[in-house]
């Protein structure tokens, strides 16, 4: 049963359309990623759910009930905020607690669940700071522990790990998960990080000029990306993209890349004149020369965590990435080298359109 | 249940709501919207009156005229008299306020002990009401004790007669609005100065560039929008200038200092001659409306930078 | 311009300066410390000894010479600026706070349009709505009341509360009152537990620079009040007008007149710039 759902949702500003004829499901306790680059309308779709915008046109209905028209006050959601929004002149205390007054509950219980919430977020020690004693890292635990002391149905959480120094954003987006799903409840999660959107969405919807355009888990939007855009935005480094064009009397069964002829397993998807996505891990390099293996040139080593990242030039000057585990290229004596042999795995291959970017 | 599925509904567009915003800006602004209003309905009797034969002392004669006082105001030498002095007192007031200013501007901008204490200085001025500066200037100018008299004769100058004299009346009341309000010009300057980007200067600097070439080609045009800012500010005031005037010599000595609101003021409540006196004033307000149109676009532009709008 | 090294030309400069801006408001305090005898004294001289005769026949209302005495109710027109100038204020803050947030927090049809109708009232000559006024006054009753004042001293108070303040509105985080909304908090107790404290130290500065504004004023009450409503800065020119009053009784009333606002320029200090620009330059 969908929790919230929302129905052919439009807002425009100056005649610009922030975000058009949107409409999205989420279940109960599922974790919606909201994903896209900025200026894509994520911002906007979250203070539409949250009643600080009202819409132009359709409709948001959370557990059955219509709450397009009702004030933020009496929607009954949590939020934190990328850049905290936190009550400046209060104390951590009173910031956790706000959620609780408005709804006039007795000192001794606030008292006891601020603590408890406090605890959880492990930021018991501080909750008498005001926020402007605390680190970044503090505040953000202060907002979350704000946002979920109503115990509200749904949380929506505005890129809250954006403010946030790299080792924070590490623990946060191991430990959010176990949190939100001890707190039962349905999250709706921005950000423009597609790591974080991978490890923390059941689904991830990818917003892109105010339209979904692909909405699927992780693994799915990884795998099968719906267009070359999407593609693009996930995997670092990115998918490489190329043109590529079949080679007459082939039967599709063999197709030309950056001017060299690869054989495509299974044979399908391809036709002339459309975009290979080839992601960096599936081109190998080697130094010997192999059937079907591309001469490459290698302009450039980087490491990047356990892997090595490699940007290759073929003969005709196209750039293609590659991406290896460290010390795959082992032998000191190939170092430096530049000719190589990339060899392209087109078992994962996925194949989009030219023009509109669309999977085939 | 996973995918958008606005294309399986029809294309035409949802049903458009209504903005929720609705009448609360309304409830909020509405008193000061009673204000505007209340200042309207006196403003548009004023264009009435400019445009009726209304005076006083002779109820009986009223009448509507249409732009008879203006044509009157054309034909008339005190008129363009009063014009005169108006533009003097501007030209001579902004110029040498913006002079002065600039450099005191300058000559503060680097921060130190006495730089800070010169700058809270320069405040009290600008806290005397006009009218009071322009009494106490008069106290200073008296012939009898006035200090500035006595250094002037003790200069040789005794006939020096200030704003008494039709010779030296304009010059005088010029003076103390220089008092009041060059610390105006010289506070937003130096607020416009210490929020310029250092590393044109230093930059400059290093490169060994003239400094007359800093001064014209990097400083002022930086500069510019709070020197046009601060100008038009004050030839907003300077043209209806009335306090300090009337403090010192409500005009005289003759017609030396009849500027616009003076001379309204003389014809409303000495000639009861209301019509004459509002047509002189639908006069300056043309004047003040186009100057204020052009101070709220720079002035705008200002206060969105101050702010971070955009 | 930026020349390291003191220059004593600098230091030249800045001596004129301070000499220029401050001798004036000196000589009259030195002089309302005199008597009519050390002041009418030629060449002046720096040292006498000061008698505080003029404040104190001031503040009784008993002036005048050896002639004989008057009274001029001076500390009445200091009552009536402080009247006058606070209950401006007062309106001002509750007329203006309320529509700078409207105009800092909504679009609305018409809100711009009114935040510079109000603004362009400050530009306005204001003879040109006094003599209208006046008659209007006299017809309802208005003439001569502290009340229709105030009223029209929100010509200069209002636009400098709602510029101001509205600035320090838009600094706000709009993230922030929603923040607080979502808690379940109306929007009335949004605006008095989040927007107003975090604009209060824009509403503080509008309100010190908006009584600086009302209590230098002097063409409202000189043309919409009798001696009765007047403040100090119309009640001074009666005064220095009347014959037979000493001359350091002038120069006491004078520096009565100045000191609440030069004690306030040193509490608005950081805002000043803010203030006089209307809120279009940050301090």
């Amino acid at each position: 049963m969908s929790f919230l759902t929302v129905q052919r949702l439009s807002k425009a500003y100056k005649k610009q359309e922030v975000i058009q004829d949107l409409s999205f499901t989420v279940d109960r306790l599922e974790t919606l990623v909201v994903f896209g680059p900025s200026g894509a309308g994520k911002t906007v779709l979250l203070r539409l759910i949250a009643g600080m915008i009202r819409p132009d046109r359709g409709n948001i209905i959370v557990d059955g009930r219509d709450i397009t028209d009702l004030n933020p006050e009496h929607r009954h959601l949590g939020m934190a905020f990328q850049n905290f929004a936190l009550y400046p002149h209060m104390t951590a205390y009173e910031n956790i607690a706000s959620p609780l007054r408005s709804r006039r509950i007795a000192q001794s219980e606030v008292d006891q669940r601020v603590h408890e919430v406090a605890k959880l977020l492990r930021i018991d020690h501080v909750v008498s700071h005001l926020p402007k004693a605390l680190s970044n890292g503090q505040k953000q635990r202060t907002a979350l522990a704000r946002s979920l002391i109503a115990k509200p149905n749904l949380i929506l959480l505005d890129d809250p790990l954006r403010n946030v120094d790299a080792k924070v954003r590490y623990e946060m987006r191991l430990e959010l998960p176990q949190l939100l799903r001890a707190r039962e409840t349905t999250v709706v999660y921005v950000t423009q990080d597609y790591k974080e959107a991978m490890a923390l969405g059941d689904r991830i919807a990818v917003l892109v000029d105010g339209r979904i355009e692909q909405i699927a888990t992780p693994r799915e939007i990884y795998e099968r990306p719906a267009n070359s855009r999407i593609a693009r935005l996930f995997g670092d480094p990115p998918i490489n993209l190329l043109p590529v064009s079949t080679v007459p009397g082939s039967q599709g069964a063999q197709i030309r890349v950056a001017s060299t002829d690869v054989a495509l397993p299974g044979g399908a998807g391809a036709r002339d004149g459309c975009v290979l996505g080839l992601r960096p891990e599936d081109v190998a390099v080697g130094f010997e020369a192999q059937p079907g293996a591309m001469p490459v040139e290698i302009d450039a080593v980087t490491p990047l965590n356990d892997r090595e990242v490699m940007l290759l030039r073929a003969r005709d000057g196209t750039e293609i990435f590659a991406s290896a585990p460290q010390g795959h290229m082992a032998g000191s004596g190939q170092r430096g080298r530049r000719e190589a042999w990339a060899t392209l795995d087109l078992s994962h291959s996925h194949f989009f359109d030219t023009a509109g970017g669309a999977r085939l | 249940m996973s995918a958008a599925n606005s294309s399986a509904t029809s294309t035409a567009p949802a049903p458009l709501r209504s903005r929720g915003a609705g009448a609360l800006p309304y409830i909020l602004s509405l008193p000061a919207l009673l204000v505007c209003v209340g200042i309207l309905i006196p403003f548009l009797t004023a264009v009435f009156y400019s445009l009726e034969r209304y005076n006083l002392a002779f109820p009986q004669a009223r009448k509507f005229i249409w732009f008879g006082n203006y044509v009157k105001l054309a034909y008339s030498s005190e008129f363009w008299r009063t014009v005169e002095v108006s533009l003097l007192y501007t030209v001579f007031t902004v110029g040498f306020e913006l002079l002065i200013g600039l450099g005191i501007a300058l000559l503060l901008w680097r921060r130190s002990f006495v730089t800070n204490l010169l700058n809270v200085l320069l405040i009290l001025p600008l806290m005397v009401a006009p009218a009071i500066a322009s009494l106490m200037w008069k106290l200073m100018t008296n012939a009898n004790f006035g200090v500035l008299s006595y250094i002037v004769t003790v200069l040789g100058f005794p006939n020096f007669r200030w704003a008494t004299s039709p010779s030296s009346a304009l010059f005088t009341v010029v003076l103390v609005d220089i008092w009041v309000y060059t610390p105006f010009i010289a506070i937003l300057l130096l607020a416009g100065l210490r929020g310029l980007p250092r590393q044109p200067f230093e930059a400059a600097e290093l490169d060994g560039v003239p400094q007359t070439f800093v001064f014209f080609r990097i400083l002022l045009p930086m500069l510019l929008p709070y020197v046009l800012t601060a100008t038009l500010f004050r030839m907003l005031d300077s043209i209806q200038q009335f306090d300090i005037i009337y403090a010192m010599t409500q005009g005289g000595p003759g017609d030396t200092l009849m500027v616009f609101q003076i001379q309204s003021y003389l014809q409303a409540f000495t000639f009861t001659n209301i019509g004459r006196s509002s047509a002189i004033l639908m006069v300056l307000w043309a004047i003040t409306y186009v100057l204020s149109k052009y101070f709220m676009s720079t002035w705008t532009r200002l206060r969105e930078r101050a702010h971070g709008l955009a | 311009m930026k020349s390291a090294s003191f220059s004593p030309v600098r230091g030249i400069l800045m001596l004129i300066v301070a000499v220029f801006f401050l001798f004036p408001l000196i000589w009259i305090v030195l002089m309302s410390f005199e008597t009519n005898g050390d002041i009418l004294r030629s060449p002046p001289r720096l040292f006498f000894s000061p008698t505080l005769h003029n404040y104190v026949s001031l503040i009784l209302g008993k002036l005048g010479g050896g002639v004989g005495t008057m009274t001029v109710d001076y500390m009445r027109n200091m009552m009536n600026s402080v009247i006058l100038s606070v209950c401006s204020v007062v309106v001002s803050l509750i007329l203006g706070v309320p529509a700078a947030y409207a105009f800092a927090r909504f679009k609305f049809r018409g809100g711009e349009d009114m935040a510079f109708t109000l603004l362009s009232f400050r530009f306005a000559p204001p003879l040109l709505v006094l003599l209208p006024l006046l008659r209007y006054f006299q017809v309802i009753g208005l003439y001569d009341t502290y009340f229709g004042l105030v009223w029209v001293y929100q010509l200069i108070t209002l636009p400098l509360v709602l510029w101001i303040v509205r600035g320090y509105f838009e600094d706000v985080s709009e993230d922030i009152e929603l923040a607080y909304r979502l808690d379940g908090h109306s929007w009335l107790a949004t605006f008095f537990k989040i927007a107003i404290p975090l604009a209060r130290p824009g509403i503080a500065a509008a309100a010190l620079l908006a009584f600086i504004y009302a209590w230098n004023n002097f063409i409202f009450a000189l043309i919409l009040g009798s001696s009765s409503v007047q403040p100090v800065t119309v009640g001074a020119l009666a005064f220095i007008t009347a014959s037979g009053i000493e001359y350091g009784q002038i120069a006491a009333a004078l520096v009565l007149s100045v000191i609440p606002t030069l004690v306030l320029a040193i509490f608005t200090q950081r805002y000043l710039v803010e203030g006089l620009s209307l809120g279009a330059i940050k301090g």
